[in-house]
């Protein structure tokens, strides 16, 4: 049964472990802040200049699950969106190193740490993503290890 | 916000309440951070072995972190009904673990549920203190749908500074030997 949408995509078996990804950039802009933060995360520091100054993180800056996400958005549109994803199992190791503030822009790189073969579903391989997010000045930003479900082409018998 | 490190106690179950997702706020976060098809498209979706739309898991985790902000708000506003002055708490360094378990379709409603699972003072930023953080989400079933490990800084309310310390931040501040004394630490 092949699924109509990823067929033309990468699947499990065409990817390799040490390749290294390119993400595109994203800038974030007073409003993107705002946004994000009155949704998902209304502290002081996040919603208010005054505060954010006044704040450990010196100034206005991204929520880190907004970072996270954009960071995520970036993956999909230089690799996921070409690859027979089946959707993320979770991730570990995430690290906010530094903030993301107002008008800086981040990109970087993302390594395919891992691939292994789901043991219970023979459909499905597990690849394993390292992130290396850095802003204009080359600082790290934020890093985490995620693991995706990838579709194989063939099932293992 | 919230209480002071020292009044946090370990295993206490915090409850976070509930959100329900609907399809147009599933589509509209996954159309700006997580566009794969599964998550803006429910036809396409249909195709994967997911059946249909599912919630992106980063979404599920912002409204979880949400829930956890208003509790905070919550617990300050308790305090200070009590007459007293709420704690502080400052941005996360991290996440040790974040499992995704079970999808979350249009229409599920998720409870919340926070458990501080242990602290120490930080040995970075004087002053405060690291909390570790269980976080687990369900559904109506009671299926588990996220579960992690989050570290939280809160604020020490009883921390004094060590006289050595007190030493060195007044000399900093003199003339020509504070310039030098803040670049060599």
């Amino acid at each position: 049964m092949t699924n109509p949408v990823t067929r033309d995509r990468r699947h499990f078996e065409d990817l390799t472990v040490g390749e290294i990804i390119t993400l595109g950039h994203v800038t974030v802009t007073k409003q993107m802040i705002f946004d994000f933060a009155h949704e998902f995360d209304p502290l002081p520091f996040h919603i208010d200049e005054k505060a954010a100054k006044a704040s450990l993180l010196g100034g206005l800056a991204s929520s880190g699950w907004q970072t996270g996400a954009l960071s995520l958005r970036m993956l999909v549109d230089s690799f996921l969106g070409n690859v027979a994803s089946a959707g993320g199992l979770g991730f570990e190791n995430l690290k906010w190193k530094n903030p993301f503030m107002v008008g800086d822009t981040i990109g970087g790189t993302v390594t395919i740490a891992e691939l292994r073969r789901s043991t219970s579903h023979p459909q499905w391989g597990i690849v394993t993503l390292d992130f290396d997010i850095r802003n204009q000045k080359d600082k790290p930003v934020m890093t985490m290890r995620l693991a995706n479900l990838v579709e194989c082409r063939e099932a293992l018998a | 916000m919230t209480r002071w490190f020292e009044d946090i106690v370990i295993d206490e179950v915090f409850p976070l309440g509930s959100h329900t997702f609907s399809e147009e706020e599933i589509i509209r976060f996954a159309k700006l951070y997580d566009p794969q098809y599964f998550h803006v498209d429910p036809d396409q979706a249909r195709h994967s072995h997911f059946g249909g739309l599912v919630a992106s898991g980063w979404h599920t985790v912002s409204v979880g972190h949400r829930k956890m902000v208003d509790a905070l708000f919550d617990e300050a506003e308790r305090l200070r009904g009590l007459g007293q002055e709420p704690g502080v708490s400052g941005p996360s360094p991290g996440v040790n673990s974040m499992e995704f378990k079970v999808p979350v379709r249009p229409g599920d409603t998720v409870t919340y549920e926070l458990i501080v699972t242990d602290k120490r003072p930080s040995n970075s930023l004087l002053g405060w203190g690291l909390l570790f953080n269980r976080l687990t989400a369900r559904n109506q079933r009671d299926e588990i749908v996220y579960r992690a490990e989050i570290v939280g800084f809160s604020k020490l309310r009883d921390y004094r500074m060590p006289m050595k310390m007190k030493v060195l931040l007044a000399l900093t501040s003199l003339p020509i030997i504070g310039p030098r004394l803040r670049r060599s630490t």
